[in-house]
């Protein structure tokens, strides 16, 4: 099953499955309809559609034992779906697979206060895990912008990030356990309220796969105790390359902030129209600070944060104690997406991350580029962790737009990688970042990444042909990264 | 001495696949007394140690990039150089091996901290090895070299490889170049001491878990709690306010962290040949050894979370270990593998290494 792009499963077997499924499942549990198929057909990568075959939204996970079983002896592919948020394509329906959307097993099994962890379906919801636990005092810490509505499972697929990553780490360093059905139809209990774990780091594996070698069915999560104070900073620059040296100040001195978020002139516009959060008009970027902790230290960081913006040049510096006006200057840099919503009829956000002394490099590379294709580009940073959030302005109803600037997209990325960085920080391969994929990879590391989907999914079945591009779609692109001037796999057909 | 070996360990391994012959990875061999005995015949050693040196280093960046034959101590000197440090604070063991003592440097290599995966008293709060890692770049039982992540702390392109080989004792393939995570150094470390029971010590512990302490490291022994406090200064100052307790003295302070963390305190020191030191990995609110265990035998670190027993009954040590939820593991023996979990750890090892070229010590099978 090496290299095969997607389960051409084929269509005779549809109606034996259909069949199977209704027997198992409640009728709410199963939509074929075409209007209620209709919300699947895309996560929150909008720019791409396809109906699904059939959806299924089992609410037990033996009804996610049995599932698998039909679809695994069908030769059925199975997409998992946790809240439809993603936004890079990986929940994208195939026409003749199953959508196994888990926003039904949603319940909050076990708040276990002195182990510091949580037990939880996959569908529950990010932010509903730090309400169940706010009242013990502690949270969940990574906290992606969709908090709100991605589910944990989603989480665990993406390996999702969000604002405060450099401080807490991303959701593979707050997921403790996980229980995951195998295509073979194994449940494993990996991990659990445990600081280590004996063989293979499995779960570090399957944090970030993309529902592509199992399905989680229960994650245990680490709670963390609230910090008891924050402050929040605003800087306005004139340049951005002050900016981004007080990035490097501040981390260099041995600060590690909650969050650091940086701005360009673009997106500090559309944010400030949008939510009146009180940022610098004139400003060529911002950058909002969070720090937290006990409030013994908080002041004395504070103090030095502070220090170091007006060394490198910061013209403005608002600071927040109180919740009311750091909400007000978190406000604006929350809604940054939809506000540069307003300024065009579409965009797309791209994830690159570099090293963060090669920003200033990589903006320079983005503002040429965005000339050169004659498209708008807001930039949204999380300075912290170097995670790049460039979003390409454009207008779908134009013939080749959405092209224009997806391939655009592609080139923002190849300058990512060329600056040492990566694709994509955290919002996952799916289908958008395929190609990309060919210009940070060799043929043979992709070729280990199907040995180890192989590994783990030997019937291929799960949500085939993402993540991971074939050697013949990179050959196609051109993009092969050939390695040492030798072509690998030089007996394999490229057409 | 250090260079680039690269391409001679892809030849090596090459030949190896070609010939079928396995190859046994050695660092330092620090580690060595924590493996089982391993079958040489028909095997190769494959000396990673002169494959060494940094490659890249810019503190601001919060990440180092090294061959894996570095020296763990060259590491932490460089780091120290700049106020820097391994959050993940990886023991630094004595070889036992004569014949892989490299000169002073022999207290394990980067490759030994991440193919071991094992961390130091602070991992509940500042994070496991494999937490740690952003990228590694090995050549796998094909004699590929391949690369995987790389130097930013967020990276979902692919299957996080990188982060599998922290703990898979060189069953992978043969790690060449690390890139991992550094941590600014604490600007001040108190120690506090407190005479209470294992019972009590554990209560204290679970309740200090839940506040914003800077904590970073608990161990109980002998009727003694220390708790570790670093960080920032006024944290630390304030949080010595507010625990009370006795402080320990600055000039052992420190060496009583790494002792710990290095097994050079007297309870690791070998007793006789009937108790084998276990190694107990629970959850930190698991009850506690009933009256079958002595106090004495029992050490208990990152809040509760790791216990050390000294026992001759591995049948009672593994059923209570078994019946808190947890796992246990002794120096020199094979780690308890699951049965189903095994056999996908088998077919992992096999995508990487499809003639088990690789012999590491410590097998993937199936063991209680």
């Amino acid at each position: 099953m090496l290299h095969n792009p997607s389960m051409n499963s084929n269509t005779k077997n549809h109606a034996m499955v259909l069949q199977q499924l209704q027997s198992l499942l409640p009728s709410e549990c199963l939509i074929t309809d075409g209007p209620g198929l209709r919300p699947y057909e895309t996560d929150g990568l909008t720019v791409i559609r396809e109906m699904p075959w059939v959806v299924v939204l089992p609410e037990t996970e033996s009804q996610v034992v049995a599932i698998m079983r039909i679809c695994r002896e069908q030769g059925v592919s199975v997409i998992a779906r946790g809240a439809g948020t993603g936004l890079s394509g990986g929940a994208r329906p195939h026409n003749d697979g199953v959508v196994l959307g888990l926003s039904k097993m949603n319940k909050i099994l076990h708040i276990d206060v002195d182990n510091r962890v949580a037990r939880v379906q996959p569908g529950v919801r990010n932010l509903a895990i730090s309400q169940a636990a706010q009242p013990h005092g502690m949270y969940y810490a990574p906290d992606p912008s969709s908090q709100i509505a991605c589910s944990i499972g989603g989480n665990v697929a993406e390996n999702a990030g969000g604002v405060h990553c450099l401080k807490y780490g991303l959701t593979v360093h707050n997921v403790l356990g996980v229980r995951v059905l195998t295509s073979d139809g194994d449940v494993m209990e990996i991990g659990g309220a445990l600081y280590d774990n004996p063989g293979l780091d499995m779960l570090a594996l399957l944090c970030g796969s993309e529902g592509m070698l199992g399905i989680v069915t229960e994650v245990t999560v680490a709670l963390l105790p609230e910090p008891e104070k924050k402050s929040v900073i605003l800087a306005g620059f004139r340049q951005v390359t002050d900016a981004g040296n007080a990035v490097a100040s501040i981390i260099g001195a041995g600060i590690i902030p909650a969050g650091m978020e940086m701005m360009d002139k673009l997106a500090v516009e559309a944010a400030e129209q949008f939510a009146h959060a009180g940022y610098p008009l004139d400003a060529a970027a911002i950058l909002i600070i969070e720090l937290d902790g006990a409030a013994a230290e908080l002041d004395a960081v504070t103090h030095q944060v502070i220090g170091h913006l007006q060394a490198c040049g910061a013209y403005q510096i608002d600071q927040a104690d109180d919740a009311q006006t750091q909400a007000r200057l978190w406000k604006g840099r929350k809604s940054a997406f939809p506000a540069v919503g307003r300024l065009s009829p579409d965009y797309i956000c791209m994830d690159g991350t570099i090293p963060r002394h090669k920003l200033a490099q990589v903006l320079t590379q983005i503002d040429t580029l965005s000339k050169a294709y004659d498209l708008a580009v807001a930039n949204v940073f999380h300075a912290a962790d170097g995670n790049l959030h460039p979003l390409i302005l454009f207008d779908a109803n134009v013939p080749g737009q959405t092209d224009h600037a997806m391939a655009m997209g592609s080139e923002i990325l190849r300058c990512c990688v060329a600056a040492g960085g990566t694709v994509t920080g955290e919002h996952g391969v799916g289908v958008e970042k395929l190609d990309t994929m060919c210009v940070q990879f060799t043929a043979e590391e992709l070729d280990q990444f199907f040995r180890i989907k192989d590994a783990m999914d030997p019937s291929g079945i799960l949500n085939p042909g993402k993540g991971i591009p074939t050697l013949t779609r990179c050959g196609e692109l051109g993009g092969m990264h050939v390695h040492k001037g030798r072509l690998p796999f030089p007996e394999l057909e490229r057409f | 001495m250090s260079g680039d070996l690269s391409s001679q360990f892809t030849e090596v391994v090459k030949n190896a696949y070609a010939a079928e012959q396995g190859l046994v990875i050695c660092g330092h061999g620090s580690k060595g007394a924590w493996l089982p005995e391993i079958d040489l015949n028909n095997t190769q050693r494959l000396d990673v140690t002169r494959h060494s040196g940094i490659q890249a280093y810019q503190p601001e960046e919060l990440v180092i990039t090294a061959r894996a034959g570095t020296a763990l101590d060259e590491i932490n000197r460089v780091l120290a150089a700049e106020d820097q440090m391994l959050a993940c604070d990886p023991p630094r063991f004595q070889s036992v091996k004569a014949d892989v003592m490299v000169g002073d440097n022999a207290g394990g290599t980067l490759g030994g901290v991440v193919a071991t995966g094992l961390s130091g008293p602070g991992r509940p709060w500042s994070g496991a090895v494999r937490d740690a890692i952003l990228g590694v770049e090995l050549v796998n039982g094909k004699g590929e070299y391949l690369k995987f992540g790389g130097q930013v702390m967020k990276n979902v392109a692919g299957y996080d490889v990188s982060r599998l080989q922290a703990g898979a004792w060189g069953n992978l393939g043969v790690l060449a170049s690390i890139s991992i995570r550094v941590h600014p150094r604490w600007q001040e470390q108190v120690t506090l001491v407190f005479q209470m029971s294992a019972e009590q010590a554990q209560k204290k512990c679970l309740r200090l878990a839940q506040q914003n302490l800077p904590l970073q490291g608990t161990c109980w022994q002998g009727g003694v709690l220390y708790l570790r406090l670093a960080g920032h200064a006024s944290g630390v100052a304030g949080a010595k306010l507010a625990l009370g307790g006795e402080t320990m003295q600055q000039t052992v302070d420190g060496s009583f962290w790494s002792d710990l963390r290095d097994h050079r305190v007297d309870f690791f020191q070998p007793k006789d040949d009937v108790q084998k030191i276990w190694r107990l990995v629970v959850p930190s609110a698991a009850p506690l050894p009933g009256a079958w265990l002595s106090s004495e035998d029992l050490l208990i670190e990152w809040g509760g979370g790791l216990r050390w027993l000294r026992h001759a009954d591995e049948a009672a040590v593994k059923a209570h270990a078994k019946s808190v939820g947890g796992w246990c593991w002794a120096k020199g023996e094979q780690m308890p593998i699951d049965a189903v979990q095994g056999r996908y750890m088998n077919e992992l090892k096999r995508a990487f290494d499809p003639k088990n070229i690789f012999r590491s010590a410590m097998s993937l099978q199936h063991a209680d």
